[in-house]
């Protein structure tokens, strides 16, 4: 498994620069012009559907968790569905896939390395757009007044992973078990548009309130208090969790699964 | 006793309404070439996928070298070569880091660096990105990392596709010495000239089932020949009607006549009817395959 984990992972080298550099764009452009929107932005906490939604910008650190804990999480969440689909179901659907099962390669091996693969990948990229957000806050040291460190800025974008790791994974299983992977992208971008606007709006209603725990964004806090401190661990297990299972059943149905030929699981094998 | 290289029995694949093959049962001797032939949709490459495990038989069962091709698929793996027919590659690489990835999964068995002399004698570059090239350097491609790791079983599906005549001549060579070096090969094609070339025995797939099995010598010898009669005065149209002789054609003075048995008797009574000349044509594997095909014999030579 080493051997194809090495090879995921080269594949992956475009991927893990270019992604991450183009996340840094948070990082970048949100801090650099903190120093110029610092007031306006404290002014913004006084809206009512900012206080619904819990999201506070008065201090450096509610602000950086604001945009950074909501939008980097969401565009490389991104990644992972398009990962996470492609690595399995594109390269089935376009035939790659039949040549990497062909070889003397169990099947779980194929699953786990591609797997581990994007897990390493997406860590990495998050680790450029952490480094890159030390290195900003740390050369403007003199610009932005905050108890914020650099470190903690890293290890708060840090804290995203598990989140990221969750699609991936959740995005491999469907991929596993649709017939087709436009299907599995639409499913897997659903349950994060809808994980994202559902923990927003059950903040300011209350008939969402009993499905908040169903929404993914339920379990990012991108409070200052975040920033500073990190995610409850909970709720770093609840994404960890959802990624341990989504990987668990993309095993079983991908052992199970009709390569090259794209039917459900209930499909597959029927006589009729 | 040896297992037979490939053995399938009661080999059944649906895709839920669509038909795959049924019931193939299918015998490939060790160090035999064995040419796979049909149309496209008739089942070869369904086959191919369930000996490769690509998927598994809806029902029957399949083995290669004795062992379950479900069950024990990474083991056999490691014996065979394979050539797919939709041949899809990783554009993006290199062609030598393509052989080396697939080298590197499959692991050391003794082979490394085959691919080197494969691809010189291919005239394949290894240099260029995949994606910039022919379509016949990608079915290059394909057949280099078919053959790379010497396989004990080598399927190939329509290997030749795409790849200009003298390249073909290659890759049949390649055949033949895989067979000389007493490795197996299942060779899929509808370009029935390199199967008459290069194979020992041909399976006929139609509609998913399989409808005959026979030695190309013997499917020479027995199936068929084509005898023109001359004549000075033509006999009359039930001359001719007897068991294993079918008469396709008539003319002024001659009668063109497809014989698969009773030549003997045939050929007193044309010299009953003073035959004037008579001329023996080479049947070819065509015309052979195109007669399982033909719907006035449904088929029914198997």
């Amino acid at each position: 498994m080493l051997r194809l984990l090495v090879q995921e992972l080269t594949f992956r080298r475009g991927a893990i620069l270019w992604w991450g550099l183009g996340l840094c764009f948070f990082p970048l452009v949100y801090i650099a012009i903190y120093p110029s929107v610092a007031e306006e932005m404290a002014n913004l906490a006084d809206l009512e559907i900012y206080q619904a939604m819990g999201v506070s910008m008065g201090t450096f650190p509610d602000f950086v968790g604001s945009i950074l804990l909501v939008f980097l999480p969401l565009v490389a969440a991104i990644y992972a569905i398009i990962n996470g689909t492609g690595t399995l179901a594109g390269e089935e659907e376009d035939g790659r896939l039949e040549m990497l099962v062909t070889l003397p390669l169990p099947r779980w091996t194929i699953l786990a390395a591609k797997a581990l693969a994007f897990s390493i990948a997406s860590f990495l990229m998050l680790a450029i757009v952490g480094v890159v957000s030390l290195l900003v806050l740390n050369g403007m040291e003199g610009d932005i007044e905050t108890e914020l460190t650099g470190t903690q800025l890293l290890i708060s974008v840090l804290y995203t992973w598990p989140m990221v790791f969750a699609m991936g994974m959740l995005s491999l299983f469907l991929a596993a078990f649709c017939s087709r992977r436009r299907i599995a992208s639409i499913i897997a971008a659903a349950v994060l548009v809808v994980g994202y606007f559902g923990s927003n709006l059950a903040g300011s209603t209350s008939v969402l309130e009993p499905f908040e725990p169903f929404f993914l964004f339920t379990y990012i806090d991108s409070s200052g208090e975040a920033v500073l401190n990190g995610q409850r661990i909970e709720d770093v297990l609840v994404f960890l969790a959802i990624g341990l299972v989504s990987f668990v059943l993309g095993v079983i149905f991908f052992q199970r699964r009709k390569l090259t030929v794209g039917a459900w699981p209930w499909q597959r094998g029927r006589i009729e | 006793m040896s297992n037979p290289a490939i053995e399938t029995r009661g080999l059944t694949v649906y895709y839920g309404k669509h038909r795959g093959i049924i019931d193939v049962d299918l015998t490939v001797e060790e160090g035999e070439v064995f040419g796979f032939l049909g149309p496209n949709g008739a089942g070869k490459t369904t086959t191919q996928r369930v000996l490769l495990d690509v998927f598994p038989p809806t029902r029957g069962h399949a083995s290669i070298f004795g062992k379950d091709c479900q069950v024990q698929g990474v083991e056999l793996r490691k014996r065979i070569g394979y050539l797919p027919g939709e041949l899809a590659l990783y554009t993006n690489m290199k062609v030598r880091e393509f052989f080396q990835m697939v080298e590197y999964l499959r692991g050391e068995n003794g082979t490394k660096g085959h691919w080197r002399e494969l691809a010189d004698r291919l005239e394949l570059d290894t240099t260029r990105k995949i994606r910039q090239l022919s379509r016949g350097n990608k079915q290059k491609v394909g057949v280099v990392t078919a053959f790379m790791n010497r396989a004990d079983l080598l399927i190939l599906d329509e290997p030749t596709g795409g790849l200009d005549p003298l390249i073909q001549r290659i890759v049949l060579d390649m055949v033949r010495e895989a067979k000389a070096d007493g490795r197996t090969v299942f060779f899929s094609s509808h370009i029935l000239s390199e199967v008459q070339a290069v194979c020992d025995r041909v399976g006929i797939i139609r509609d998913g089932r399989l409808v005959a099995v026979h030695g190309v010598e013997e499917l020479f010898a027995r199936r068929m020949n084509r005898i023109n009669l001359i004549f000075d005065l033509l006999p009359p149209p039930e001359a001719f009607q007897m068991e294993g002789v079918t008469e396709l054609d008539r003319g002024s003075q001659s009668i063109l006549l497809e014989v698969r048995d009773n030549l003997p008797a045939l050929l007193a009574k044309a010299a009953r009817y003073d035959v004037r000349d008579i001329d023996t044509h080479n049947v070819s594997l065509e015309d052979i395959f195109l007669a399982y095909y033909s719907e006035e014999n449904g088929g029914g030579h198997a």
